[in-house]
This record gives C-alpha cells, structure tokens and sequence, in this order.
C-alpha cells in the first residue's frame, strides 16, 4: 500500500475558546463540521455532491447527544456515501480515519473519502458531568484522580525517576512549540514564553505543571483521502501515505504492571518506517500528538530518533523550533494551537499536509519531503495511552 | 459499632454484581482480589474475563495488601472531579505495585505528601467512607521493630 493513497487537501477553522466576554464565537459542535466541510471542499476544488457513493469519515465527540453520533452528522451534511466511517480512538481518531479511509480505498471499494473531525468542548454547558470508562469511575476517580493530567503526572515522574530527565528538558518543547505557535496565525496561544514562564506556570498535578499540558479550544478540520491516481487528478501536490503503523492496549513488559515510559508508537512507528522504506534522519519535520510535553519526549525515544530514555538529552541538544533540524509540532500543536476535542489529532496530520504541500507560508520547513506524524488516543489502566498511530508522509513517492 | 457517616461528599464507586465480594471484604478491612482458577493470575481491576487466558471463573482471594509505590502525583488542583477534594489538596494519588503482582491506584496517607517516593514501602489502610464503602487506601510500612 506504500504511497497507494493520498491526501489532496485540507480544511481548518478558526479555534474558540468561547469566551464570548472576549469577543470570541461559541458554536456547537455541529456547526464546526458544516464549516470544516466547507473549508476542505474549498481547499480541493471538490463539492459534497462528489461524496455521494464514495466515503464520510467523522469521529466521536466529548459530549455527543447520542452514542449514533455519525447517524445525526451525515444527515446534518447532505451527504449520502457508500461508506460511512466513525473513528473512537479520542486523539488518534484523525490518523484512524486516514487509515481506515485508506484501506476503503486499497480494496477498491471507494476512491474518495472525506474525513471531517469537529468539536466543541468548550459550548458544553453543564450536563457534561463525569462521563468516563467504568473503572474510572469505580477505581481512579474516588481518590481524586484529576483525569490525564494525573495519569501522565505519573508516566512524567517516572521517566524523570527512571532516566534522570530533567524538568527544563520537558519544559523546552513547551517553549519550542510556543514559538512556532507565534507563526501560525490560527494558533490559540502565540505569545512567546521562556523556560522560567514555563517553570513558574501553575502546578497542576505534580510534575505536571500548567505548561505541559494542551489547551482545549473549540474547533474542526478536515481532509480528503483518495487513490494515488485520483489525487493527482485533483492537485498538483498530493500528500502521499507511504507508511504506517498502529498498535493498540500495548504494554511494555508486564500486561499487570508494565514500563509506563514506553508507548505503543515503538510498535507503530517501527512498521512505519518499514513500510514507508525511510530512515530518522530523512524526516523534515515530526508532528508528534502532543497532550503533554511528556508524551512528545517520550516519542522521540520510541520513534527511534534517539535511545530509550535519552529523551531529555536529545531535547536539550536539538532545536525543535522550526529553525532546527528536526522541526517539532510546527504549528505550535496542541500544546499552543489548541486541542480541539476529540478533533485534537487532525492538528497534527492537516500541518502535516499543508508542510509537505508548501503552503505553511512563515513557517514552511523549506523543502519538506518526509513527514512523521502520530496519533495517540486514550488512557490506559495504571499504564499510558491506549492508541498508537505512525504515518509517514510524503510530496512524493521514492523507488 | 462505627457511626453512620453522612453526608460524604466525594464520589464512590458503583457496587456491582461484578465487584460486590471487593467491597464486602474491604468493610471488613480485607484486601482481596480476582484470582483466575484456570492460570492463577491475579487482576486488578475486577473484569468478566482474564486478561491472561480469557477464562471467565475466578475466585476473590485475600492477598497481603504490602506493595511498593510505583509513580505517584500530588494533586494541586481539582480537573474533572468532585470540588470536595478541594479542601484535601495537596495530597497524593500513586500507582502502588501490588506483591500479587497487580498495579492499583490509591491514595498514599499517614505521612506527608513530600515524603512519598518512587520504591516506597506500603501497606493497605482501609478507609470507612460510608456504610457501603470503604476505600484500600496505603500507608507507609511499618518500620520493622
Ligand atoms: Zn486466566
């Protein structure tokens, strides 16, 4: 399937925090999938009417008015496809749907597929209450743990115990993602920050400190999947998928009592990079998911862009700005652009697309050829994330 | 006789069919845990099958209730829980790796969150939140006399 299927283009809405006192839109979640599919027909010279017999991807979201959450929104859009897709995977559904789509299209069943992912955790007045998987609720929430920023309060002290990674270390891809923020004009924070803003930010839940974590927005985005020969037709520059892996309920050692400072993405990542015939050191930029700093530094380990818990040191040795070697979230990611819901993965794949396709203006990576993009989702019982997704992508396909 | 406490205001945990002998055995101050009569495993959490072989018979087995502090974090702020944990902040919630081989989360008590550390020695402590529940909470071990 290397380089088979493509991505021809891209939609992204303006981010919300809905604060309405500040002059900002508070819109449904609903609303953002009208206006995700707007901007990604745009963007691809498609109209919804070309989806009719072909596919619709949508994903879940944080507070759905019905677990048949993709009945309500195909029927919002007007669209009547052959194949109706909906990825449950929480941050990895952007790079699920890619897959999935992917596959639709490999076995010939459809040649076109638009993937839409929306939502709007900040609209969700009251009602949204404790709604989480059952063992939460009976075994985590009744000592007061405070949802992931507890859950990777543990992997980060850990890796911190295990490797002696330091805070500043963690701390500086929160500040390297900052500036990258600063050009990307649809970012939710742009304002620049210093190691010291970083270490004097609020403490959340120790280690974690305000600045390790995202930033919830409300938003969508897009993007359409379709055969390497039908992408060509639609673009001068289509996005090709040339590798990727995913692994799911990993644990690393012990299923009862597993290294939590190892991910699923040493499996997905290694598949990827097989399949897609690449090295590290070909990759121009890594759009690593980015729910916390820990999360990112811990992907450069099991990506194989350094060893096990050297982390800390690669971090501190590289610029992860995107005046380094290995630009990093190069529009600020989660961490600075915002999380968008369950939409916070399609962040990573769409800045993927718009580098590869040259059309990320001030802050281009200069003759992008080989993106490294995850998708994580989920939280795992006494261990890390559930999901883990590894694509490579790239402007063309290699011998 | 403990007094009936009222008015708790944190959230519990649904006693189910599944989990009931759990929260029976911790009123009466024991620890125990699902056992797989097919391969012995022990798991936490309580789940209908084993998530070594897939068996679905089980015996609840008291174990020791001695573990080690796996990871563990001191809450500063109240995220997507219940404010009447406002008034304990700070305090800790670990990973506490069970000599039955399972991982649990808890909260660690009876010493001061600062000295929580990774490798710590701990023992289980049950808590009496209400008539129905009582929470395995750990604290330091002992020290040997
Ligand atoms: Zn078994």
């Amino acid at each position: 399937m290397r380089g088979e299927v493509a991505i021809v283009g891209y939609g992204e809405t303006p981010v919300s925090r809905a604060r309405v006192d500040k002059g900002e839109q508070r819109l449904t979640a609903e609303e953002y999938y009208a206006w995700a599919m707007e901007l990604t027909l745009n963007n691809c010279g498609l109209t919804k009417q070309d989806f009719d017999g072909q596919g619709l991807g949508v994903i879940g979201a944080i507070w759905p008015h019905s677990e048949i959450w993709s009945a309500e929104i195909v029927q919002n859009l007007g669209i009547s496809p052959k194949l109706l897709l909906r990825a449950d995977h929480g941050g990895a559904s952007a790079a699920a749907l890619l897959l999935q789509s992917a596959f639709a299209i490999h076995s010939g069943l459809v040649d076109i597929v638009l993937c839409l992912g929306a939502d709007a955790p900040m609209s969700v007045q009251n009602g949204s209450g404790l709604r989480t998987w059952r063992y939460e609720l009976d075994h985590l929430i009744p000592y007061g743990m405070m949802g992931p920023n507890s859950m990777i309060a543990f992997v980060m002290q850990r890796h911190m115990f295990q490797y002696g990674t330091k805070r500043e270390q963690f701390g500086k891809i929160s500040v390297a993602q900052r500036y990258n923020a600063g050009l990307n004009p649809n970012a939710y924070l742009r304002n620049p920050i210093t190691i010291d803003d970083y270490l004097k930010s609020r403490p959340i839940s120790d280690p974690i400190l305000l600045l390790d974590a995202v930033i919830s927005v409300n938003g969508g985005l897009g993007f359409v999947v379709a055969s390497a020969k039908k992408a060509k037709q639609l673009t001068e520059k289509p996005v090709y998928l040339l590798g990727f892996g995913e692994k799911h309920n990993y644990s690393h050692g012990s299923i009862y009592q597993p290294d939590v400072t190892v991910t699923g993405v040493t499996q997905a990542a290694r598949d990827a990079f097989k399949m897609a015939k690449a090295k590290q050191e070909e990759i121009s930029f890594f759009q690593p998911y980015d729910d916390y700093t820990a999360i990112v530094l811990m992907q450069f380990e099991d990506a194989g862009f350094c060893k096990k818990g050297d982390g800390g040191k690669f971090v501190e040795n590289n610029d992860l700005t995107l005046k380094g070697d290995l630009p990093t979230n190069t529009g600020g990611g989660q961490l600075s652009a915002g999380q968008p819901g369950m939409a916070g993965g399609f962040v990573h794949v769409v800045e993927a697309v718009r580098q590869l396709k040259d059309e990320a203006g001030g802050r281009q990576v200069k003759g992008a050829e080989f993106g490294f993009v995850t998708g994580l989702g989920g939280l795992t019982f006494g261990g890390n994330l559930v999901n883990s997704f590894a694509l490579i992508l790239s402007s063309e396909v290699p011998k | 006789m403990t007094a009936p406490i009222l008015a708790y205001e944190k959230p519990i945990p649904e006693i189910t069919d599944l989990t009931k002998p759990f929260w029976e055995a911790a009123k009466r101050n024991e620890l125990v845990l699902q056992n797989c009569k097919t391969c012995r495993k022990y798991q936490w959490y309580p789940r209908y099958s084993c998530i070594n072989c897939g068996s679905r018979n089980f015996e609840w087995k008291k174990v020791s209730g001695r573990g080690t502090v796996y990871s563990y974090t001191i809450i500063r702020q109240v995220v997507a829980n219940s404010p009447a944990f406002q008034k304990d902040i700070p305090f800790v919630v670990a990973l506490v790796d069970l000599e039955e081989g399972v991982r649990m989360y808890s909260n660690i008590v009876g010493c001061k969150p600062e000295e929580v550390h990774i490798g710590m020695s701990v023992e289980v402590a049950f808590a009496q939140v209400t008539n129905e529940v009582s929470l395995p909470k750990f604290k330091p071990t002992a020290s040997k006399g």
